[in-house]
């Protein structure tokens, strides 16, 4: 695992038109190389504006955004280049199929030929979708369709992946392929920054976890060591300690 | 290259795969030009083709009436019924729609026009000094002949006139004839009973097109609709192509694609390339449909003039404005339901505007100045421009230009819109 920063955000603001308080409120944190970073939060509370941010999606109010050195203001083509995001809706073409979606994802990134079709194959394969590879993805249940949805953002080697609820939904079967594949995809190299509202998954996958409330992040740490400093059983414990047990919209 | 060739070909796998958007952009036009060609069939044809059915009482026994009757019957504009009976049972022949005109000459027609006639001359005659032969009508008063005309109720002014124009240059060329007679008999007595000879016209009217060119294709319903309704068929795409951007941002595509290397430039490229291609089509199945398909059904055969090349042009530029327009409305509108509402709304008007429904020029003024600014407008005269005059590129070049300027104002305001709504 490296120490270099693979991404560092400096007192990050998002305003939004006409709301009274910062969806993002001047939050800082530095992720490095080879981490699996999960960013957690009551509904709300920041987390997709937060992601938005890094992956381009939005522009910050205030405060620096650098990933691998760069800026999106300045080097947007070479970030799009090293990051990818796999988003919490089936972000494909439900009337195309498997091998097309992905094929035109892959020239999107510049992948052609034998070279996409191998790593089409190959993913296809090991999430054990290739008999499906040539039907419509409208056919397939929740669970392939959460599969095919990573492969799309996995499928050009991104130095860093952002994903946004990538199990919910899914049955324990598909949801321990996801987590285990995504532990192997992290032992070659690959940061993954994670949201969820599954405290466990994220306890177990998570290598770093920070928790966001109010456009805040009030905790920072691996997870076995913020159980520790806040006296939990769990990672739920410390979530809604921090968090409340008020409910949020 | 790659991005653009990827998204023109995801852009047209998910057209093949939208069974029902199909259906819209090709079976739709496809009926309207067929249906809209049939229907204007009639109103289009001038009434040379049509042989309205008339009914003539003809009680004048003289050349008159010998002429009103072969006049209309020789004009081929009327189907001609001679009827004995009374002016009350013509007018009621009529009044239910059995002949569209009645006509009824009086018993006395042709000997008041020749009393009146000779009166005419004999003062002339006076007036001018010369010994005028007949004089025995200088005290009677002599009124112009009247010849009562009934049309059917639903007949249209613009018939009317036409009709009574027919009659009167009939009535005119009649009694400039009997003048002539007249003034003939008055100075050579010797030659007076010879047999009158017919005037010829003295002033005969060239028709051609403006541009002066030697073929003249006349528009009639198919030359109207064809091009009218592919546009229509051309501007519609807007509802497909703006829901399928709506429907990649409500997805999360679109999320996807703006994570992806390659410019927004890029991917509306491929958008607008692979929508332009099926304008293209659109255009080229209701050309082939009025050249192959409108004769089968007893309809004009589409002429398309022979400027292959200029057709193609316009057909670029129309589906360029039509596409742009698409991106702006799928950029503007949040739901489906919104871009499809207005889509389909703003492309009726705009079609209204532009002369589709009916030429321009029947108009109201206001709304003819409005029509100026109706893409369709533009494209519907820089086709019938090269469909019926033979028109080349010098000839619609301004039309083109609008078109294609259209086509990028559209598309900035939609790649201003789009950054300021991703901001």
């Amino acid at each position: 695992m490296g120490t270099a920063a693979a991404l560092e955000v400096r007192d990050l603001v998002k305003n939004y038109k006409g709301a009274a308080v910062p969806a993002v409120n001047k939050i800082s944190f530095s992720i490095t190389n080879g981490e699996i970073w999960g960013l957690l939060g009551p509904n709300g509370a920041g987390k997709t504006t937060t992601i938005s941010i890094l992956c381009g999606l939005l522009k910050q109010t205030a405060g620096d955004v650098r990933i691998k050195g760069y800026t999106h203001q300045k080097n947007s083509k070479q970030i799009k280049e090293l990051i990818s995001i796999v988003p919490q809706d089936i972000a494909l073409y439900p009337a195309l199929t498997a091998v097309e979606n992905l094929q035109y994802i892959g020239n999107m990134y510049g992948l052609k030929g034998s070279e996409l079709n191998k790593r089409i194959h190959t993913y296809l394969e090991i999430f054990g979708l290739k008999e499906v590879a040539g039907k419509r993805i409208e056919t397939y249940s929740g669970g392939m369709k959460r599969r095919i949805n990573l492969i799309a953002g996995i499928l050009h080697d991104p130095q860093i992946v952002f994903l946004d609820e990538p199990t919910v939904g899914v049955d324990v079967q598909s949801r321990n392929m996801i987590t285990t594949f995504l532990q192997d995809l992290n032992k070659k190299g690959t940061t993954i920054v994670y949201t969820s509202h599954l405290m466990e998954e994220a306890q177990h996958l998570c290598t770093h976890i920070a928790i966001i409330d109010h456009g805040v992040i009030i905790a920072s740490g691996s997870p076995d060591e913020l159980i520790r400093m806040h006296s939990c059983r769990n990672l739920e414990d410390l979530f809604l300690k921090l968090t409340g047990r008020k409910l949020r919209d | 290259m790659l991005r653009l060739s990827a998204t023109i070909r995801k852009e047209m796998l998910l057209l093949i795969r939208d069974k029902s958007g199909l259906a819209v952009m090709f079976l739709m036009p496809m009926a309207l030009v067929i249906l809209m060609a049939l229907i204007q069939d009639a109103p289009f044809r001038d009434y040379q083709e049509l042989k309205i059915p008339l009914l003539l009482i003809n009680k004048d026994d003289g050349a008159l009436g010998e002429k009103i009757e072969s006049g209309l019957a020789g004009s081929n504009i009327f189907e001609v019924t001679r009827f004995t009976g009374t002016e009350q049972e013509a007018r009621k022949k009529v009044t239910q729609g059995v002949y569209e005109i009645g006509i009824v000459i009086p018993a006395d027609a042709t000997k008041n026009l020749d009393r009146r006639v000779q009166n005419f001359v004999d003062e002339t005659m006076l007036d001018l000094g010369l010994p005028a032969n007949d004089t025995t009508s200088q005290d009677t008063l002599i009124t112009e002949t009247s010849l009562p005309v009934f049309f059917a109720p639903d007949i249209k002014k613009s018939f009317k006139n036409s009709v009574l124009s027919s009659i009167r240059h009939v009535a005119s060329r009649l009694e400039t004839q009997t003048m002539l007679e007249a003034f003939k008999r008055e100075l050579n007595e010797g030659t007076a009973d010879s047999s009158p000879e017919e005037i010829g016209e003295f002033i005969r009217f060239e028709e051609s097109t403006a541009s002066g060119t030697a073929s003249v294709y006349e528009l009639n319903s198919v030359q109207h609709n064809v091009p009218a309704w592919t546009l229509f068929g051309m501007f519609f795409i807007v509802i497909s192509l703006a829901g399928s951007m709506i429907k990649e941002r409500t997805d999360g595509s679109y999320l996807r694609i703006r994570t992806m290397p390659g410019s927004y430039a890029t991917v509306m490229s491929g958008k607008v390339l692979a929508y332009l291609a099926v304008c293209l089509s659109q255009c080229a199945l209701m050309i082939l449909a009025g050249i192959y398909i409108m004769p089968l059904l007893g309809l004009p055969q589409l002429q398309i003039g022979s400027n292959l090349i200029t057709i193609l042009l316009v057909a670029l530029s129309c589906g360029l404005a039509a596409t742009g327009f698409g991106v702006l409305v799928g950029t503007v509108f949040n739901t489906h339901q919104q871009s499809s509402t207005f889509g389909s709304v703003s492309v009726v008007i705009l079609a209204a505007l532009g002369g589709i429904w009916v030429p321009v020029y029947v108009m109201p003024e206001i709304i003819r100045i409005f029509a100026e600014f109706s893409p369709l407008y533009w494209g519907l005269n820089a086709f019938q421009s090269v469909f019926l005059g033979h028109g080349n590129i010098v000839d619609i070049w301004k039309h083109l230009i609008k078109l294609l300027l259209f086509f990028l104002f559209t598309l900035s305001i939609a790649s201003f819109i789009n950054k300021h709504k991703n901001n």
